[in-house]
């Protein structure tokens, strides 16, 4: 696949600098400092003319530039981690700091390819005990249980 | 200075800051072994560690794991032809084919030795400079700031390689628009929050820096192919032979490592130069200056091929905290992290730094010195056992990353937001980086961002709402001269030498 790194990267910074710009009227202004010459707004006033030109001059210097090949990527396991990630953030206050994260890191050996179960349970949850126990014993730093060791602890 | 360095060592050699010394080194050379995760990131990891930790402490830890990681990225570099960081990309020019050779033990041992010369050099020169150019800096006003830090924007910019200026600049532009999210420090107005009670306090510093830095870089590395291939050749790695240099070839590269420890040390005070640029000059003058003899040996495995670019990027990294701890302008990807990780202590790094901190201004700079004689004496004998470690399969190693990463966000913030924040931005970090956008120039801008602004408002107050301080202040003046010259110098130099060009060619045609 091949494409015009420059002029993409130019067009998307072109449309954000003027998304930045067409945000700043919602900037609060306090009374009186229309008569400031520095305000809340100067500055982003100033970067998104500055990146509107700068995303400009990158259009005009890449218009004879020719397009190149993306580096052949595994796309596949970068979306399966990404993924994995997100639903971390997602899982990680329900299920509480333990499971969330064995979970997490079961799934992520098993997406890479790792199928040795020894190694598999053996990475996970002694980790993540030997893990939350400096940090809530050592460290005293405070871990919530999450909804279900609440609930368990609750029956 | 004598009573500053005695502050410096009696707080490096704490017995927990030693440790912290020791630790930073190993885990510094580990992560920096593994392709695809050079300084920047191994000191991003780590800033999550570090909060827990006094601010001395917490900045011997970095500075160790930056050095470790530098070092890991030539071992890498040297046994598998993998550089684990740009500034290493050179030490495999030669280093590689002495492994070939069968003389990998030798290579490592050169790099060790010529980093340690390197980074000994620029110790000195940290200690004799620092604090002169601190005490010069006292001076310094807001204006002189203020144009400071474009001065540190623009060469940043204008570093970052042909043809990738403008790029730079746009990720520097970036970087400022992201600091400008939040609560407005000077009126307490808030900006591009949406409403969002998530972005009131701004984005933070540490998930930027650990979603660009760690998780994007990451991500990319198990993207990569040809990385994930890398490994196992780190199993034909095992033998290194031995690590004995002999005496003719310490005194065929003394005057080598001393020529490119000066160089290194000077280009990397150069705010935006880095270690990368001193590696790759340090490389280019001994192969220019060397006998034709010498000359064809480099790229087969020379022996002064290695030593140049290796004693080099260790001056240049310790070059780099001149301008970091003097005039709280980073002179690196590297230090921009370090500066972030000082601000988040609630220390502001600059001139006032050696008077109201001096403890962790000084012992920043002896624990460079003695990070260089760990990496020495505990990490060169230990490398056969460090690369073993490397033959931890990724499948193990990358979700643990990832983990480190994303823990180390949340136990800061304690909000399972961040965490989809920082895989927002890693996603964009990640299209970026296939746009050949660079990153650091982000977190630079991100970093200065509220600094340049507050100076900027400082010194219009002071100037009666007037930019005159521009060009009547002589050291403002100065400053943003070299700002422009950093920036417009070399597009200009190319003009002129095309226009040159041309109109030779038109009197070659004239006199035809």
């Amino acid at each position: 696949m091949t494409i015009a790194k420059d002029r993409i990267g130019a067009l998307i910074f072109l449309a954000l600098s003027i998304g930045y710009g067409l945000s700043i009227p919602l900037i609060p202004v306090y009374p009186g400092d229309e008569y400031e010459i520095f305000t809340a707004k100067t500055l982003p006033t100033a970067l998104a003319i500055i990146g509107s030109i700068l995303s400009l001059a990158l259009l005009y210097a890449a218009r004879g530039a020719k397009k190149s090949a993306l580096p052949e990527l595994d796309w596949a396991i970068a979306i399966k981690l990404i993924a994995l990630m997100v639903s971390y953030g997602v899982i990680l206050e329900p299920l509480g700091f333990l499971i969330a994260t064995t979970i997490f890191l079961l799934c992520g050996y098993w997406l890479l390819g790792e199928r040795r179960k020894w190694l598999l349970f053996s990475c996970s949850l002694p980790l993540v005990l030997c893990f939350w126990y400096g940090l809530t014993q050592l460290l005293d730093i405070y871990l919530a249980p999450g909804l279900v060791m609440q609930w368990i602890g609750g029956l | 200075m004598w009573e500053g360095i005695y502050i410096g060592v009696t707080t490096a050699v704490m017995p927990f800051n030693l440790l912290m010394m020791f630790v930073g080194c190993f885990a510094g050379t580990f992560i920096g072994m593994l392709p695809g995760l050079g300084p920047v990131s191994a000191v991003a990891l780590m800033i999550p560690v570090t909060y827990g930790l006094d601010p001395s402490s917490g900045i011997i830890l970095m500075a160790g794991v930056y050095y470790g990681a530098v070092f890991g990225a030539s071992t890498s570099s040297i046994l598998i032809n993998a550089p684990g960081c740009a500034s290493t990309v050179v030490t495999a020019f030669d280093g590689y084919p002495m492994a070939q050779q069968g003389k990998a033990g030798k290579a490592l041992a050169l790099a060790a030795y010529s980093s340690f010369t390197g980074g000994t050099i620029g110790a000195i020169f940290l200690v004799l400079f620092a604090p002169m150019l601190a005490k010069v800096s006292l001076s310094f006003q807001s204006s002189d700031y203020f144009a400071l830090m474009v001065l540190g924007l623009t060469a940043v910019a204008a570093f970052a390689g042909k043809g990738n200026i403008l790029k730079a600049l746009m990720m520097c532009i970036l970087g400022l628009m992201l600091s400008t999210v939040g609560t407005d420090r000077s009126n307490g107005v808030e900006r591009f929050t949406y409403g969002s009670i998530e972005f009131i306090d701004g984005l933070s510093f540490l998930l930027l820096a650990m979603a660009t830095f760690a998780l994007a870089e990451v991500i990319m590395s198990v993207m990569d192919k040809s990385t994930n291939a890398q490994q196992k050749k780190t199993n034909d790695a095992s033998s290194l032979g031995s690590m004995k240099l002999t005496k003719s070839e310490i005194k065929e590269v003394a005057p080598t490592v001393l020529r490119s420890s000066v160089l290194g040390f000077i280009v990397g005070v150069l705010p935006g130069a880095g270690a990368t640029i001193a590696s790759f000059l340090a490389y280019g003058v001994e192969r220019n200056i060397s006998s034709k003899e010498d000359k064809e040996k480099f790229g087969k495995g020379s022996l002064k091929g290695l030593a140049a670019p290796e004693s080099a990027n260790n001056a240049a990294s310790t070059g780099s905290f001149v301008p970091m701890l003097t005039l709280g302008i980073p002179g690196s990807g590297t230090t921009a992290v370090m500066l972030g990780a000082l601000i988040a202590y609630g220390i502001q790094p600059g001139p006032r730094l050696f008077i109201d901190h001096p403890d962790v201004f000084w012992s920043v700079i002896v624990s460079m010195y003695l990070g260089n004689i760990v990496l020495l004496i505990l990490n060169l004998p230990l490398i056969p056992y460090i690369a073993k470690l490397l033959e931890i399969p990724r499948s193990i190693l990358i979700p643990l990353i990832l983990f480190f990463s994303l823990t180390g966000v949340y136990l800061v913030s304690f909000n399972a937001f961040d965490i989809q924040v920082m895989v927002i931005i890693c996603i964009c970090a990640i299209g970026l980086k296939l746009l050949d956008f660079p990153l650091a120039p982000m977190l630079l801008g991100f970093i200065l961002g509220g600094m340049l602004e507050d100076n900027l408002r400082r010194a219009l107050l002071i100037n009666d709402d007037s930019m005159s301080f521009m060009w009547e202040r002589p050291l403002t003046a100065i400053i943003m001269s070299l700002a422009m010259l950093a920036l417009f110098g070399q597009p200009l130099l190319n003009f002129i030498r095309g226009k040159l060009s041309q109109r030779k060619t038109q009197d070659v045609f004239d006199a035809e």
